[in-house]
């Protein structure tokens, strides 16, 4: 048990006493955990860049796009759409949202949002597609609620137009009725009234023959009196005319009576009287009937005033209902579609995951050689005669660095080779794919070649090599998506030469983008490849010196306790 | 002709201080040992020598044959570090080439022609016995197969200076021997050699010039006949057998100059005013007088007594501070 402890507490002196391993031991874990922590104890939404492209952006595109921003996604406008797909293959926006002018609903045709995507970043596409989603479903859901609130309206101004209009129908019924009524009076009235003839026959011959003969009378009369006139006689004339117009007026206004004109004339004044009295009962019930159908009329007049405002008011329903432009119900349903198209063809998973898994196993690769070469020169026995040699500190840089790039090139070889057995369009993209390789296994060759430069041991170096490689990974939203990260920490991850990297050769490899356009963030791998070459040339020259030294201390200490062990044999 | 000087060269570390006003002198052909207790600062002054350390102060200075001048070595360690040979304790070659390889790699990266490089390789290979096993790999050599293949990549540009740390350590005597042998064959072409050993009578075999570093200085430099003349013995001890013929030479001795004659049984230690006189004086009594000595020694002190005591005497003060 104490030998347990004892060696177990050597182990801990020696780890601890070696600077470098304690800090890789100890350290490195807790920086990685610290890393990580500060990047993912995040809980807001994805902070995603959204890129908003509309022919016209009216004012209810631009509210909405203004949810959007309040939503923590950052939104740009593109006026062309061609730059805002573009910027989707880049990675600049995680999506490209393809608005219609406006997104009121007019008529029956549903408004289309389409959703330019990169399928190839396959663990955050699905992601971004279900958060925009719902963005907009909600709005969706708004528009179709404002839609059905519409109908809604329009049903109740309906219901209360009609309501309105049934009192004014109820009460023309009730002045139709009394219409009806009063009519069925006058008709009833009227129809009792006796206007038959009297059946009694007169001898209209006789009294047409008394009539002729009394105008006969009348005539000859007046001509005896004419001819008194015209005679010369003065005495007699007087006395001739007299007695003739006393006829004549006689004839005149003599009430002729005989038998026939005595029954006829009873018989007409029974029928006269008669038929007075009937005229008095026609004239009455005419005079009723009259005050009747003036009512009725003026309930008729009513009445068509009454139908005016209830034709009024249908055509107030009718223009209401007419108003409603939506009938259709997917429509009101469903107002805005979304729908989904990519921004590169349809591929598989591999050739998706090609660009990360391609620059994964460049990055460890070139890490863990350059490491190991830096340190199997550093801990070669050979290391102090090269300090000799007429050889500049640069020529050995130079040369590990080839070195280690010709084992790369032999890898990259290898892996392009296989790959073409599987993704057998990707011939054109190849060069520019190996380009781009190149670069980034010389940016990640120069930092394993810093590491060994820094650390002493090599077991330590190579644990450090891994662990950078981890951190570079776990920031590069290859497995996490960088869209978790913060966004203040987001920025930092722009410039992990393993995100550079692997976007280069998704844009061009999946999207076969030109060189032209990808060309800054080659320069900046470029740089990064100079400036850590540079931060290695001032490295070793500060501890070149040091490392030879401790490289002879060690050795001649070595050299040292094996002598006297050799004596201590002898 | 000098080949390189160290003039009052010192070498902190920190606060420590590891070498202190260190003035030598390298003359070409010269082989000059460099001996010391471990931790007196031979490997530093080795160091120093070679530029893989600058010096605190003073300075070193090479002297150029071609330019005729001399040259600070750390201000042009870039053209003058070409023509030193460095084989340091332990092995400085590549486990993994073979012999011929781990040369030729050396030999082109100083820079010599093909035909040059062949030239020079083969007589290397000749020269230190390595030529069978030339496609060796380096890691499959003895003991000494590769302390000869050390030696010939230091060899391979051939340099002016070869220094050399400990070029015999942790090789058994004959191996030892070996070595010894193939530097002094080196010294013959040549080139001259700085060597640090503990084996001081490797030193004393090879070298003609000696630097004794003790607590960091230099405590004396120089040809080894130098050094050793100040301690050289004041005395003789002659061994005689008892009785009579011990009487006889004690009664010649009288005639002779001498401050004191120690009788120890069977050896007489005989203090004499000067040694050669006496020396001459004892031959003739006893060639006069036929006597027969049973032994006679009278040598000169060995390097190691002339180190140790240099090492004891500035040792003894401590004790008795102590």
């Amino acid at each position: 048990m104490r030998a347990l402890y004892l060696i177990t507490k050597k182990n801990l002196k020696i780890l601890l006493r070696s600077k470098a391993s304690a800090l890789i031991i100890i350290f490195a874990p807790l920086l990685i955990i610290l890393l990580l922590g500060l990047s993912y104890n995040n809980s807001e939404q994805f902070g995603l860049n959204i890129g908003v492209y509309s022919s016209s952006f009216t004012e209810d595109v631009d509210s909405f796009v203004t949810i959007l921003e309040e939503e923590e996604f950052t939104i740009t406008k593109y006026d062309a759409l061609e730059s805002c797909i573009d910027e989707v293959k880049r990675g600049t926006t995680h999506t490209c949202i393809v608005l219609p002018e406006s997104l009121q609903i007019s008529g029956n045709g549903q408004k289309e949002i389409i959703f330019h995507i990169d399928p190839s970043k396959v663990n955050i596409v699905w992601m971004i597609q279900e958060t925009v989603k719902e963005k907009f479903n909600i709005k969706s859901q708004e528009i179709s609620q404002d839609l059905a609130q519409d109908v809604l309206t329009r049903v109740v101004n309906t219901k209360t137009k009609i309501t309105e209009k049934n009192a004014e129908v109820n009460a023309l019924k009730e002045k139709t009725s009394s219409a009806t009524s009063t009519t069925n009076s006058v008709k009833s009235s009227l129809s009792k009234l006796d206007l038959a003839a009297p059946l009694t026959t007169y001898d209209v011959a006789a009294l047409s023959s008394l009539t002729s003969g009394m105008e006969t009378a009348i005539k000859k009369i007046e001509q005896a009196i004419t001819a008194v006139d015209s005679s010369n006689m003065t005495s007699s004339k007087v006395a001739i005319k007299k007695p003739l117009q006393d006829a004549l007026e006689e004839l005149g206004g003599t009430n002729v009576t005989s038998t026939s004109l005595g029954g006829i004339i009873t018989s007409l004044q029974t029928d006269l009287n008669s038929a007075k009295e009937k005229l008095v009962a026609a004239s009455s019930a005419v005079k009723s009937s009259n005050t009747n159908l003036a009512a009725v009329s003026s309930a008729l007049s009513e009445s068509s005033t009454t139908l005016d405002s209830v034709q009024a008011g249908l055509n107030e329903v009718i223009a209401n209902i007419e108003g409603q432009k939506v009938t259709e119900a997917g429509t009101l349903v469903s107002p805005l579609t979304t729908k989904i198209e990519t921004v590169s063809e349809e591929g598989t998973f591999l050739s998706y995951l090609f660009p990360a898994i391609l620059v994964l196993v460049i990055m460890f690769s070139s890490l863990l050689l350059g490491t190991t070469l830096v340190m199997m020169e550093k801990n070669s026995p050979a290391f102090l005669r090269n300090f000799f040699l007429p050889i500049r500190k640069m020529t050995f840089i130079i040369s590990t660095y080839l070195t280690n790039l010709i084992l790369i090139i032999f890898q990259i070889v290898i892996i392009l080779g296989i790959s073409l057995f599987f993704l057998k369009d990707a011939w054109s993209s190849l060069p520019t794919v190996a380009l781009i390789l190149f670069i980034a296994a010389s940016v990640f060759t120069f930092l394993g070649m810093l590491i060994g430069y820094i650390f002493i041991s090599e077991e330590t170096a190579v644990l450090a090599s891994i662990s950078l490689g981890s951190v570079l990974l776990f920031i590069s939203g290859t497995i996490l998506p960088l869209e978790g990260i913060s966004v203040m920490l987001r920025k930092f991850t722009y410039f992990n030469p393993f995100v550079i990297a692997e976007k280069l050769i998704r844009e061009v490899f999946i999207f076969n983008t030109s060189l032209k356009v990808i060309w800054l963030d080659l320069v900046i791998l470029i740089g990064y490849a100079l400036i850590l070459f540079i931060i290695i040339l001032i490295l070793e020259s500060i501890l070149h010196k040091h490392l030879m030294h401790r490289f002879m201390r060690h050795h001649h200490r070595a050299q040292r306790q094996k002598g006297k062990k050799n004596k201590n044999d002898a | 002709m000098e080949l390189i000087r160290l003039k009052g060269v010192s070498k902190n570390y920190k606060k420590n201080k590891i070498l202190q006003d260190v003035n030598l002198m390298l003359e070409a052909g010269d082989v000059l040992g460099v001996i010391g207790q471990s931790g007196s600062g031979k490997t530093t002054l080795l160091n120093l020598l070679v530029g893989f350390i600058e010096p605190t102060e003073g300075e070193i200075v090479y002297y150029s044959k071609v330019e005729g001048k001399e040259k600070d070595l750390n201000e042009n360690l870039h053209k003058i570090k070409k023509h030193f040979g460095f084989t340091p304790q332990h092995n400085s070659f590549y486990p993994k080439l073979t012999v011929k390889e781990n040369l030729i790699h050396f030999g082109k990266l100083y820079k010599i022609d093909k035909k040059t490089l062949e030239n020079n390789i083969t007589s290397l290979l000749e020269f230190t016995k390595l030529s069978k096993h030339h496609n060796k790999l380096a890691e499959h050599l003895s003991g000494g197969m590769q302390k000869r293949l050390d030696i010939s990549c230091s060899l391979v540009h051939k340099p002016k200076i070869l220094v050399l740390d400990e070029p015999t350590a942790d090789l058994d005597p004959i191996l030892q021997k070996e070595i010894l042998h193939l530097l002094e064959e080196v010294n013959k072409q040549g080139i001259s050699i700085v060597i640090a050993s503990h084996h001081l009578e490797h030193i004393e075999q090879i070298c003609n010039k000696v630097a004794i570093v003790h607590k960091g200085r230099v405590h004396s430099h120089g040809l080894i006949e130098d050094i050793k003349k100040p301690f050289l013995k004041d005395h003789f001890t002659i061994n005689v057998h008892s009785g009579k013929e011990k009487e006889s030479v004690l009664e010649k001795l009288k005639n002779l100059q001498f401050k004191k004659i120690i009788d120890k049984g069977h050896k007489l230690i005989i203090y004499p005013e000067h040694v050669k006189d006496t020396m001459n004086g004892l031959l003739n009594i006893i060639n006069d007088e036929g006597l027969h000595f049973f032994d006679m020694d009278v040598r000169k002190p060995t390097l190691n007594e002339v180190f140790e005591k240099i090492a004891l005497d500035d040792s003894e003060p401590k004790e008795e501070e102590q």
